[in-house]
């Protein structure tokens, strides 16, 4: 059983230890966002102070000086564990477990350096200020979905996207050809496709809605030289040239 | 002779007596701030009401951007209401007398998350900042390759001091969050931590709540303060650091045996974290430990104890050795990064101040702001100025002995190496940073140098500021003006410190070459393109913005050098392509290479396409230097789409 001084210390141990268990075995985000941010940014620095002896007047004080030590905890474990290979993210949580157990163990009982428990100044609020603060969470967190929003909305330019690759070297002889559409609204284009100047493939009123992606494999020929291969991406309604692409087909 | 000798009273009497207000004006007189009867609980109507008001203003500031980004004209009129709305009323209410310290410490936590989340806005999804994504890009290396001191051709300095790379990935490692979620998480404690620490700090070396609330407001007038030092950069976790050093210091003054040695050991791991944190922070951290060792040595004051001055000095020590083992076993990046930036700074300063030839680049006109912001710019650093003169002697007299307090006396004691705390004497001369901070902030090359000064200086101007107000334009129980003005003025300076942190900070079309305002949707498709497509880890070059986004989105190996000697940019810039850059591009490793039409629309927002060093600043790219690669043999064009080239340079080195 832990002195009472050190059971604020036996506390970290065991949220560092269930950081480790959620790291290890649980997928949900929440929960690991729930024990990890504490354990990087408070709990290390926290069992650091505790472990140092380090007396603070105030609990604000001990919140910042805590932060600060969890910095100091977190890169001298980046750098321990670069030494030994283990920047992943279970070496991490045993990282902050092996932390937080040491300072338990070197942290002087005599409870000299417990937490203040002094707040900034007493505050009492009434119940319509209670909801004018939660009325101003709903309020701001509206304001960063409506920022998402616009940002998601967002498009200063139509385009279309057009490409080939070349045939990898030693792999079959393909070119890829692809569209992707990003205009204001479907399109229809014709397509030509030419190597050393001669029409390989032509494809004609390819319509593509905006967002959608056409992607075709045109076979080539391997020579014992290099050829070159041209595709053009013609708009049929004004029958002008719109991109133009090219790719080298190595020789075998 | 009679006549004459009145003559000569009555003008010099006038003089005298503007003489003497002057001297009184700014004369170490201290009339006031000890005698504040602040209630001991926060008024919590206050407290509710200035949440709601900036919730609302945070709401307008969204609307305005959202504005800007459909080019809307209101873009501007919402977003600087819902600004004033969030820095005005609270900036008053903490700058008010009488206010309880808990309240006064809420609100400024209150105000600098507003205003983290004010910067936010601007890009809520993603990373908008040039030095956000040389960060971005290092701690995305950090995640995939799982070892320490990766290169960052982008920032090769960035590599030595990877703190930030690693407290991110750290978090990222344990949540499963990703980079961008962790960096704003991250900043946000940080930011709160900054303010928090700061507060503490000018409390404990003044001992007064509303000087240091007043000083952290002051220090938000700060350029860098609202968007430099919140962005995803290493001077955002150093600065933090930095002002936690300095609050552990000052809080660790008037210890004595273990507790001392206790606060000496988190100082020495603040410290050792900072010199792997960010190069500039460290060195004034030193700086400043090294000059308090000083003044402590200096000081005539039978009083302190060795011990302390013992303390003080494996303070300053540590400080000093700490980060100048790390440079120098990382073979001394640090002066090869700053030196060319100093240099070339003061160069500048020095031609302005002179009138002599100034450098090529400072020949072109930086980027301008509506003159409503120019003005509340400058109008923040009249104030300031007022405020300073007004407050420098007060700040020294404020430390001087308690028996040396009338007309002054204070200042004579302090000449005379008799002073109480050497913090004080510090911060109140590290304010006078403040005007060579402004005049190299008027040259185009000594911008950076003035911007970075800044982050340091206004430590001191913070303190300095709020004694005068204190002591001086509001002393003991301010009535009528003196109660509204200088709120007032405060609330103009903190505004002064969101109009000169950003040239541009509503979100608009598309610029030029104007770095956070050229980051839009189709330059992260065609960089995520070429991750899925081709592949991550190709060699390309482009344009600066083009690098970036190559980098963070396409997770490219991207570079600005052909070879070690030659920088991309020439090889973009005349209509054909030269033997010696043919040859240059044949010999190099480069697979890709990405141009953007639409750098031939205008001329650059910064001045350069490329490198703030490149010879033709300022002058407009065109299509023929561009679309050039067209016709060269071996070089393929693999993707378009209208504005985006991509050039296949394989062929080039015998591949396709």
């Amino acid at each position: 059983m832990a002195s009472p001084s050190k059971r604020d210390l036996l506390g970290a141990c065991l949220w560092a230890g269930a950081t480790v268990a959620a790291v290890a075995a649980s997928d949900s985000m929440l929960l690991r966002v729930i024990l990890g941010v504490p354990t990087a940014l408070l709990i290390s620095g926290h069992v650091v102070l505790r472990a140092i002896g380090v007396r603070t007047a105030s609990l604000t004080e001990h919140l910042v000086c805590s932060i600060g030590a969890s910095f100091a905890v977190t890169i001298a474990g980046g750098f321990v564990l670069d030494a030994m290979g283990l920047l992943v993210p279970l070496g991490w949580a045993f990282w902050y477990l092996a932390a937080t157990t040491a300072a338990m163990l070197l942290a002087p009982g005599d409870g000299n350096a417990s937490i203040p428990r002094a707040w900034p100044g007493p505050l009492r609020m009434q119940r319509w200020q209670g909801a004018a603060v939660v009325l101003a969470m709903l309020v701001t967190t509206g304001a960063y979905a409506l920022a998402i929003h616009d940002q998601a909305v967002e498009r200063q330019f139509n385009y279309t996207d057009f490409w080939m690759l070349p045939p990898a070297k030693g792999g079959p002889g393909q070119l890829v050809i692809g569209v992707r559409s990003a205009e204001a609204q479907a399109q229809q284009y014709d397509l030509e496709v030419t190597l050393e100047g001669k029409p390989i493939a032509i494809i004609r009123s390819l319509t593509i809605a905006p967002g959608d992606t056409w992607v075709r494999k045109v076979p080539v020929p391997i020579l014992a030289v290099q050829q070159k291969a041209e595709a053009r991406l013609y708009l049929p309604a004004d029958d002008k040239l719109y991109r133009r692409v090219s790719a080298l087909v190595p020789g075998s | 002779m009679i006549r004459a000798y009145f003559n000569t009273e009555t003008t010099i009497a006038p003089a005298r007596a503007w003489m003497h207000s002057i001297l009184g004006i700014i004369g170490p007189d201290l009339r006031g701030g000890d005698t504040e009867t602040a209630p001991d609980s926060a008024n919590s109507n206050w407290i509710a009401a200035l949440c709601l008001v900036v919730a609302v203003a945070l709401l307008l500031v969204a609307a305005g951007q959202g504005a800007g980004r459909r080019g809307n004209d209101v873009a501007p009129l919402l977003f600087w209401s819902g600004t004033l709305l969030v820095v005005v009323p609270t900036s008053l209410r903490i700058a008010w007398p009488n206010v309880a310290r808990g309240e006064r410490l809420f609100l400024l936590v209150l105000l600098v998350g507003a205003l983290f989340f004010h910067k936010t806005m601007y890009s809520p999804t993603g990373f908008a900042h040039h030095d956000e994504y040389l960060h971005w890009i290092a701690a995305e290396d950090l995640t995939t390759a799982r070892r320490l001191f990766l290169s960052n051709p982008l920032l090769p300095i960035a590599s030595v001091y990877p703190a930030l790379e690693i407290v991110t990935t750290a978090i990222t490692n344990l949540t499963g969050l990703p980079i961008f979620a962790t960096a704003t998480l991250l900043l946000a404690v940080l930011k709160g931590t900054l303010i928090t620490a700061l507060f503490l700090f000018y409390e404990r070396i003044t001992g007064s709540p509303r000087i240091a609330a007043i000083a952290c407001l002051t220090y938000m007038g700060c350029s860098t303060f609202v968007v430099f030092e919140s962005i995803f950069s290493y001077e955002s976790i150093a600065f933090v650091l930095c002002i936690l050093i300095l609050a552990v210091e000052a809080a660790s003054k008037d210890l004595v045996g273990r507790s001392r040695s206790s606060a000496l050991i988190l100082i020495a791991l603040l410290v050792a974290s900072l010199a792997v944190a960010h190069h500039l922070t460290a060195a004034f951290v030193a700086f400043y430990l090294g000059m308090l060792a000083a003044l402590e040595a200096s000081r005539r004051d039978v009083s302190l104890r060795v011990q302390a001055r013992i303390a003080m000095g494996a303070t300053a020590a540590l400080a000093i050795v700490i980060p100048l083992v790390w440079v120098l076993a990382h073979g001394n990046p640090f002066t090869g990064y700053v030196g060319p930036v100093v240099e070339t700074g003061f160069k500048a300063l020095l031609a302005k101040l002179m009138g002599t030839s100034t450098p090529q680049s400072e020949h072109v006109s930086p980027p301008s702001q509506p003159i409503l912001l120019r003005l509340t710019t400058l109008l923040a650093i009249l104030l300031t100025s007022v405020g300073l003169a007004t407050g420098f002697f007060r700040s020294l007299a404020m430390t001087a002995p308690v028996n040396l307090r009338s007309g002054w006396r204070p200042i004579q004691g302090i000449l005379k190496r008799r002073w109480r705390d050497s913090r004080v004497v510090l911060l109140t001369l590290l304010a006078c940073g403040f005007p060579i901070s402004v005049a190299f902030r008027l040259t185009v090359n000594g911008w950076q140098i003035g911007n970075r000064m800044g982050t340091f200086v206004f430590i001191g101007v913070g303190l300095v500021f709020a004694v005068g107000i204190v002591h001086f334009w509001q002393g003991r129980g301010a009535r009528g003006w003196r109660l509204i003005v200088p709120p007032a003025a405060i609330s103009v300076i903190v505004m002064g410190g969101v109009t000169a942190g950003s040239i541009e900070p509503i979100r608009g079309p598309y610029k030029v070459s104007s770095d956070a305002q050229s980051i839009e949707r189709m330059g992260i498709e065609t960089s995520l393109w070429t991750k899925e497509w081709l592949g991550p880890g190709n060699r390309f070059t482009s344009d600066r913005v083009n690098r970036l986004l190559l980098a963070g989105y396409g997770r490219q190996d991207v570079r600005n050098k052909i070879n070690p000697a030659i920088y991309a940019a020439r090889v973009f810039r005349r209509d054909k392509l030269g033997a010696d850059d043919f040859y240059a591009l044949a010999r190099s490793d480069l697979d890709f290479l990405v141009v953007d039409l639409r750098l031939t629309t205008a001329p650059p927002v910064l001045g350069f396409y490329f490198e703030p060093w490149e010879p033709q600043q300022g002058t407009q790219l065109t299509a023929d230097e561009l679309l050039k690669f067209n016709d060269v043999k071996g070089v393929s064009r693999t993707f378009d789409n209208g504005y985006l080239i991509i050039y296949d340079l394989r062929g080039l080195h015998g591949e396709p």
